[in-house]
């Protein structure tokens, strides 16, 4: 884009003959892949023709290409002198400035050519914490698979998070939302006791609020603590009867427990409340397999299979079908069933 | 027709709880079954008799079960010598055998030591320093133990085998149990001389194996009357091509790192020697991570089965087809992997029927973050994952679990579960800090085939490994002994309690001598005779009862060679001898 860029401007600048020439050597090197000969040819047309910006605009990026971002800064600056309005310039000004750690100094530059993913991070870097995220999020939309931006909306959100939470405690560090941040911040280090302690707290201050049940259930689970963790889901599941998660969680305690039919009729509720979840449906389908209806087994494995065609949750859903078919007796299916299994068990592997 | 016992055996008092008070006994009587009538009959304290009252029944229900220490004599100190090159073999020894050596009715205690690891990759372990011995204690009249090592002949176990595991039976059948030690190495075939040493007959029986052997096993797979061998072995694996994993902190490798291998079967030939019948019998088909060994007869043919307990992969069951072959059949039946399809590091194994239906279950002991693996026997070759509903999953889900065993440690009539616990890492903390390397072992009670957690006695938390399970002090309450890796074993002396019990010695006539592979059925619930299971560790062979409250059993012997043998009212709260008659 740049090289074009050098082009465009050539066309209504009419340089000198000898710019004119650097310009070409300058570009022709560029395209070829020589930024250091790029540079040469860039710098004598400058000299050639001070006024031009197309040769500081063709500077800066053969500096930026040859690893000098810091020095491709002042001729792009130079470039944005001479004609304020190069977009290509503004782009490239922002990315050296980026890169060489003067983000707040980039941001406008990037904003007036909308370059999403290097604003993110430039916002991110100025803790411009909420912009960041946006900017990312609409980058990511148009390059869905980049991991580098994926690492940056992950990190700007998470910080945003942690600000957020931050300022909760700030405002009131007496409040059932405080302790319950500190509970997760607990839960995250395998405090048990800690985060155990924290949520208790939150309850005793509102015991209404909302998700510390949850959380504390969560926490038990982690621990193996089944009977507490069914005690904590059901007291959020009360709270909050129209929470697919809560029922879920509820229901697969009860099952980790071995209470398949209270865990059947929990996980149904579940279903209920959000017939897509593939998890909800994969443990009603083991519930109801352990249960002895295999028919009801079948069936929720199959809807599994319809929302969840590869990963680890089909392969188990195929295992599962392979059992249900072979206590059938019908051992062509199970065998296809198996093959299933075992194809996407390779594929994790 | 079976045939009743009349009472009039010689009782002998015995107080109750009282710890170590074994008496030599003699055995009195042939009946005309061949039921030997044992005059070790223990009455325990006043209550025997009595009808189980409350505040009995509220100590057996809630009160500790075992007390738990070391023995006078019992001196050993299991040597892994860890490194920091982390080398797999560190984490896996502790091997325990309990088993009557010199015939005197007192279960003696065999413990497999590892070795010396160095700096440099070795292939030398120094065991030819005490220090590194395998020991042999002696169990003395009073409870007490001594240590019988040199004077048995068990102090060589050669220079360059790093120690494992243990198998013991009577393989000649000439009445002594013998021993099989399993090594990084070669293994050892000590014959029991029946004066009170052994012969390292290794070279002459054919047994070496060589490589890494675990867990083995003696059973008679084609009943001809001679016990055959199997050995699992975990993986190709030695310690020139040995690494380490992570790098801060540096930890054990998964077995994921290295190739899979496969285990041996070595065939009795009834003359002091085996023959490697591995490739033969379809064995060395199946190449995997194994760990752990059970044999039992799961589908009811006359034949012993073998379930293998593979680490990170599907697991192994080998049907046996009755002809000296076997084909794997693990996923047929459903007990490759969990009910969701997830491969388990298995570890330890037991092959015992937990709900008393008379069909042997299969019980799987594995890594923390999995869940230990119960499949219930559906009858026809199947299986079912019944670790949610037996409650098992919700009491194992950040434990990891070695040698274990399903035996009726309060005489209720219900096969409870014991696990040797802790973690393979020994920094597992600084990995995942929900989990520990050190652990209490598990004890669940079985309550009508559900199982719930009651503390084990053990005062600290430690680093089992192997478990072997017998009654030492012939009280008839079962008994574990555990190993403790880098450590001193405990023993897990039981309380004892008001119900009853039955305990039965097997001789076979023209099965193997030990019994092994019979079918023992007692008042609706059953046994497999066997020693093995568990994890490195072989158990008292003799077949283990709870009679809850009952004062009398029937009793079925089906013995490997066809023979069935009934007897009705037996008296409980006594050791039989039954021989199995030479006519069917």
């Amino acid at each position: 884009m740049p090289a074009l860029l050098i082009i465009l401007l050539l066309v209504w600048q009419s340089p000198a003959p000898e710019a004119l020439a650097h310009l070409k050597g300058g570009g022709d090197a560029l395209s070829q892949g020589r930024p250091a000969e790029a540079v040469a040819e860039f710098r004598r047309a400058t000299e050639a023709a001070p006024e031009l910006p197309a040769g500081f605009v063709g500077l800066g990026q053969a500096l930026m290409q040859s690893g000098d971002y810091q020095g491709a800064v002042t001729p792009l600056k130079r470039a944005l002198e001479l004609n304020p309005d190069l977009p290509g310039a503004h782009q490239l000004l922002g990315f050296a400035l980026l890169a060489s750690g003067y983000a707040n100094e980039a941001i406008p530059h990037l904003e007036k050519v909308q370059a999403l993913d290097a604003l993110g991070v430039a916002q991110l870097k100025m803790g411009k914490l909420a912009e960041a995220t946006a900017s990312l999020q609409a980058a990511l939309a148009k390059r869905p698979g980049d991991v580098d931006l994926m690492y940056y909306l992950g990190r700007a959100s998470g910080l945003l998070s942690r600000q957020t939470f931050e300022q909760l405690r700030a405002t009131d560090p007496e409040s059932a939302r405080a302790h319950q941040i500190l509970g997760e911040t607990y839960a995250v280090l395998h405090n048990t006791a800690g985060a155990e302690q924290e949520y208790r707290e939150a309850l005793r201050l509102r015991p209404a609020t909302p998700g510390v049940h949850l959380e504390l259930g969560e926490l038990y689970s982690a621990e193996s603590q089944w009977d507490k963790a069914e005690r904590e889901f059901r007291a959020e599941a009360n709270l909050q009867p129209g929470d697919a998660e809560a029922a879920f969680r509820l229901g697969n305690a009860l099952l980790q427990q071995g209470k398949v039919k209270e865990a059947r009729r929990e996980l149904e509720r579940a279903r209920g409340l959000a017939p897509g979840m593939a998890d909800v449906l994969y443990a009603l389908g083991k519930a109801a397999s352990l249960d002895g209806d295999k028919v009801a087994a079948e069936k929720a494995w199959l809807a599994v299979l319809d929302i969840e065609k590869d990963g680890p949750l089909a392969g188990q859903a195929h295992f599962g079908l392979a059992g249900v078919y072979r206590q059938r007796g019908d051992s062509a299916k199970a065998d296809a069933e198996m093959m299933e299994f075992q194809r996407l068990q390779k594929a994790v592997r | 027709m079976g045939q009743a016992l009349s009472p009039g055996d010689r009782i002998q008092s015995h107080p109750a709880f009282a710890w170590p008070t074994a008496k030599a006994h003699g055995q009195s009587a042939v009946g005309e079954a061949g039921i030997w009538y044992d005059s070790r009959i223990v009455l325990r304290g006043s209550v025997v008799f009595c009808t189980l009252s409350a505040a009995a029944l509220a100590v057996g229900l809630y009160g500790p079960i075992f007390d738990v220490g070391v023995p006078a004599g019992l001196v050993f100190h299991h040597e892994n010598s860890p490194t920091p090159r982390k080398h797999l073999i560190e984490t896996m020894g502790g091997g325990v055998a309990l088993l009557d050596y010199n015939n005197d009715g007192l279960l003696d205690i065999f413990l497999v030591n590892s070795g010396h690891l160095g700096a440099e990759a070795k292939e030398s372990f120094d065991r030819a320093n005490p220090r590194y011995w395998n020991r042999l204690f002696r169990q003395n009249q009073d409870g007490s133990f001594t240590d019988v090592t040199a004077a048995a002949g068990l102090s060589s176990a050669g220079d360059a085998n790093y120690g494992m595991g243990v198998a013991a039976a009577d393989y000649d059948n000439d009445g002594f149990t013998d021993l099989y030690v399993t090594s990084y190495g070669r293994n050892i075939l000590y014959r029991n001389n029946g004066n009170g040493t052994f012969t390292d007959v290794t070279a002459r029986a054919g047994v070496a194996a060589g490589g890494w052997s675990v867990s083995a096993g003696f059973f008679d797979f084609d009943n001809d009357g001679k016990l055959d061998l199997f050995v699992t072995r975990y993986m190709e694996w030695d310690l020139m091509h040995s690494k380490s994993c992570g790098v801060s902190p540096k930890i054990y490798c998964s077995p994921s790192e290295f190739p899979a291998a496969s285990s041996v079967l070595y065939r009795n030939r009834g003359d002091g020697t085996f023959e490697d019948v591995s490739l033969a019998s379809g064995i060395a088909a199946k190449k995997g991570k194994a760990l752990g060994v059970a044999f039992a007869d799961y589908d009811d043919d006359g034949f012993a089965d073998i379930f293998v307990a593979n680490d990170g992969m599907e697991q192994f069951l080998f049907h046996n087809n009755g002809n000296g072959t076997f084909t794997e059949r693990a996923l047929e039946a459903d007990v490759a992997f969990t009910d969701d399809g997830k491969r388990m590091s298995g570890m330890g194994v037991d092959f015992r029927d937990y709900d008393n239906d008379g069909r042997p279950d299969i019980v799987l002991t594995d890594l923390a973050r999995q869940t230990y693996g119960v499949y219930h026997n559906e009858g026809h070759g199947a299986f079912s994952y019944r670790s949610l509903p037996t409650g098992i999953a919700a009491l194992s889900g950040i434990s990891s679990g070695w040698g274990m065993r399903l035996e009726d440690f309060d005489n209720d009539g219900w096969k409870d579960l014991f696990v040797a616990q802790g973690h393979v890492m020994d920094n597992v903390e600084q990995i995942d800090a929900g989990l520990h390397y050190l652990e209490p072992p598990m004890l669940a009670m079985n309550r009508g085939g559900r199982f719930e957690r009651r503390d084990s006695g053990s005062p600290q938390p430690v680093a089992g490994r192997g478990a072997a399970f017998g009654d030492l002090n012939n009280d008839g309450w079962t008994d574990i002994v555990m190993s403790v890796l880098g450590g001193k074993p405990l023993v897990f002396r039981n309380r004892g309690g008001p119900a009853h019990w039955l305990t039965l010695s097997l001789r076979g006539t023209r099965s193997n001598r030990d019994g092994f592979g019979a079918r023992v059925r007692v008042n609706g619930q059953s046994q497999y005779v066997t020693s093995a299971g568990s994890y490195l560790s072989a158990s008292d062979k003799r077949v283990h009862f709870g009679l809850g409250a009952a004062t009398s059993a029937q009793v079925e012997i089906t013995w490997p060679s066809g023979v069935v043998q009934k007897m009705d009212d037996v008296p409980a709260d006594r050791f039989l001898t039954v021989v199995e008659p030479e006519r069917p």
